[in-house]
């Protein structure tokens, strides 16, 4: 290597130039400076060139102070001990002198390559934080690859398929490096035979997310640890950056979903008011009447079931928008019962009868969706029913089970599965007066309140609709 | 005999009302905006409103508390609105009752009878509070439904007594649990449940099937006539 090799010319020099002066001076100079001179080459040489060097030096400074100035002159011969102890001396100095300058030159190699290292991560960060936000990410990745050669960001998916630049075992590293969170690819403990290095975006301890992809120096010279753990930093800033654009991202994105919540609120709560104004105005004037005309009884019954298939269209829509927040009280089954049937017109010839045990427990519901809930199962139960609708509750271990029974002609097989759909209407039955949604909406509300309900048989082979709904915890009063 | 002031945007709204109203005797005086509604109640004579709560130019949950400043006159809401935190919003401020549209108008008749008898509820210690089949002497911790006596502990003689006293009209839960159980007890919905249910378990022929207690899910609990 050119720079130790200039080392042992500048020690081959220095000798020979003091040799040359201590030889032509040794009569004014002295035996004892002499020798001291000799130090001079050996300190250089050993703090710029280190051991070799230095050694180097040392040996040849023995020897010429040996041939030049140790009587007998002009022999290698040794007189006295104390020559012998100069050599020793010349060579002790070497060695330790190249040690020291050996270990301030590490120091300072390390802290040179620390201070790059934050300037990189800091210039790294200021190109990830300046504008426009959009670009940061490329401005960060032509950072990095402006020093550390070419580098891509491969997303979780599918690392890199099919991309003629990676070999098979590219794509293995990759891989790997996705899924564990791992550095692999050259330059690491993981498949180091690979061409690229996998650096993941995200900490070890998050799997998943993107994975940086840095090819392996165009000089063919292995990547050092240091340096991959440098680019490992520098990664995870890239990541915090992604994340933090995702998250940004992310509130945009719920603020219009927001807004989209409280227009599509609006417009339910306006439309439901601006029919139900003169469906009053129909319904009162019907009800007037209702006392001397079947027809307009009819009418009336025709009208409060349209009220109820308003209320039905507003729930499904709250479903869809998902902006059901269920306030979850304790609540006695018999009041929700008692207030859904009053919402109910009965018709002719149909009764209801209700079981429900006076020591039942309180179950943790929405007041209101379970009134909806009930009101919903009662009126298709009293659509289908021949003559007797049953409603009986009962404790079933945490939960409590509502089963609602009629006496019709209940749901086909093939068609149970579809009966919660929106309008899915069973075949058999006569379906004609409901809104095709209200079953639907039973499902919708119950699942949002943490009931469950399914559709069996009744004993009579009607159908029988059970909802199952938690318990409140043991009542404190 | 009284005088009802109707207050609703829709004209046809109104002519209905005013129909409905006949069969009890009640005169409707009627006002289409939040402001001829004021200039109405501030000439005075004026015994109920009857209030829709979408008006055009004001929000009559403001409105409410605006006619409680000049005048005791009992309130009810008569709206579409179907969301119980506006409903309990009314009662809370101040509202007497609410009638949700489409109305029964023998619903809405009877609310109002609750509402006017109440204006004229007798005082005095020794006072009986009758309502349907309830009938309590407060002083003497006394209650017959029915005819027939009934022994009630004293949250449940509380509570009676608090829904005899509102004659019909709906109280919220929070206003039951406040006035029997204290202001910190305001969402403790389940105390209420509890006695209530003991309630009807001594005062109701079939407790399964409540006829006198009654209760609108997540708003609160009235007393049938």
């Amino acid at each position: 290597m050119p720079r130790s090799s200039s080392s042992y010319v500048a020690a081959l020099l220095g000798v020979g130039v003091v040799a040359w002066l201590t030889s032509s001076f040794l009569p004014v100079l002295g035996l004892a400076s002499a020798a001291l001179l000799f130090l001079l080459p050996v300190l250089f040489t050993a703090a710029r060139g280190g051991v070799g060097p230095g050694l180097l030096a040392a040996l040849l400074g023995a020897s010429a102070y040996n041939f030049f100035l140790l009587p007998p002159r002009l022999t290698f011969r040794v007189h006295g001990l104390d020559n012998l102890i100069s050599v020793a001396v010349l060579v002790a100095v070497a060695l330790v002198t190249s040690r020291l300058a050996t270990r301030l030159k590490a120091r300072e190699n390390e802290a040179l390559e620390g201070a790059r290292t934050s300037r990189e991560l800091a210039e790294l960060a200021a190109a990830l934080s300046g504008h426009p936000a959009q670009s940061a990410e490329a401005r960060g990745l032509a950072l990095i690859a402006e020093r550390y050669g070419e580098i891509r960001l491969l997303d979780d998916k599918a690392p890199a398929e099919g991309d003629p630049a990676f070999s098979s075992l590219d794509l293995a590293a990759a891989a790997w490096a996705a899924h564990n969170g791992d550095i692999t690819g050259h330059g690491s403990d993981v498949m180091p035979a690979a061409d690229w290095t996998f650096l993941p975006l995200a900490p070890k301890n998050r799997r998943g997310g993107a994975i940086a992809a840095i090819a392996r120096p165009a000089d063919g010279t292995p990547r050092p640890a240091a340096q991959i753990a440098h680019l490992r930093q520098m990664c995870l800033q890239l990541g915090q950056c992604r994340d933090r654009d995702a998250l940004e991202a992310e509130r945009r994105e719920r603020e219009m979903l927001a807004e989209s919540d409280r227009l599509r609120r609006t417009m339910l709560a306006a439309l439901a008011h601006d029919f139900r104004t003169p469906l009053t105005v129909i319904s009162g004037r019907l009800e007037m009447l209702a006392d001397s005309s079947a027809d307009a009884r009819e009418a009336l019954a025709a009208a409060l079931r349209l009220d109820r298939m308003m209320s039905d269209l507003v729930g499904a829509a709250r479903i869809e928008a998902g902006m059901l927040a269920p306030a979850i009280e304790s609540v006695d089954l018999v009041d929700v019962v008692a207030s859904a049937d009053d919402r109910l017109a009965r018709p002719p010839g149909i009764t209801l009868s209700r079981a429900i045990p006076a020591d039942l427990p309180f179950v943790a519901a929405d007041p209101v969706l379970l009134q909806h809930v009930l009101t919903n199962l009662l009126d298709n139960a009293l659509r289908h029913a021949r003559a007797r609708v049953t409603l009986t509750a009962r404790r079933d271990g945490d939960t409590v089970a509502v089963c609602v029974a009629d006496d019709g002609p209940g749901v086909p097989e093939g068609e149970q599965a579809r009966i919660f759909e929106r309008f899915a209407r069973a075949e058999g039955g006569d379906r004609s007066s409901g809104s095709g949604l209200g079953l639907a909406i039973v499902k919708g509300f119950a699942e949002a309140m943490g009931m469950t309900v399914h559709l069996g048989t009744a004993p009579g082979g009607g159908a029988a609709f059970t909802l199952t709904i938690p318990l409140r915890e043991a009542p404190r009063a | 005999m009284s005088r009802v002031l109707c207050i609703d945007d829709e004209p046809a709204i109104l002519r209905l009302l005013a129909v409905v109203l006949a069969p009890d005797g009640h005169e409707a005086v009627l006002a289409r905006t939040a402001r001829e509604a004021m200039d109405v109640l501030a000439r005075g004579g004026i015994d109920a409103v009857l209030l829709d709560l979408g008006l055009p130019d004001r929000d009559g949950l403001e409105l409410i508390p605006a006619i409680r400043a000049v005048s005791v006159v009992p309130i009810i809401v008569v709206s579409a609105r179907t969301d119980v935190s506006g409903k309990v919003a009314a009662l809370d401020l101040g509202a007497a009752d609410y009638v949700t549209k489409p109305f029964d108008g023998e619903e809405l008749r009877a609310r109002l009878r609750a509402v006017l008898r109440q204006g004229s509820a007798p005082g005095g210690p020794d006072a009986v509070i009758e309502h349907g089949p309830v009938r309590m002497i407060p002083s003497r911790h006394e209650v017959f439904v029915e005819g027939r006596a009934v022994a009630l502990t004293p949250k449940e003689f509380a509570v009676l007594k608090a829904l005899a006293m509102a004659g019909g009209r709906i109280l919220t839960h929070a206003a039951l649990l406040e006035t029997v159980w204290g202001k910190a007890h305001r969402d403790d919905v389940e105390y209420l449940r509890v006695v209530v249910r003991a309630l009807r378990l001594k005062i109701e022929r079939d407790p399964a099937q409540p006829q006198i207690v009654r209760n609108e899910p997540g708003i609160g609990y009235r007393l049938q006539d």
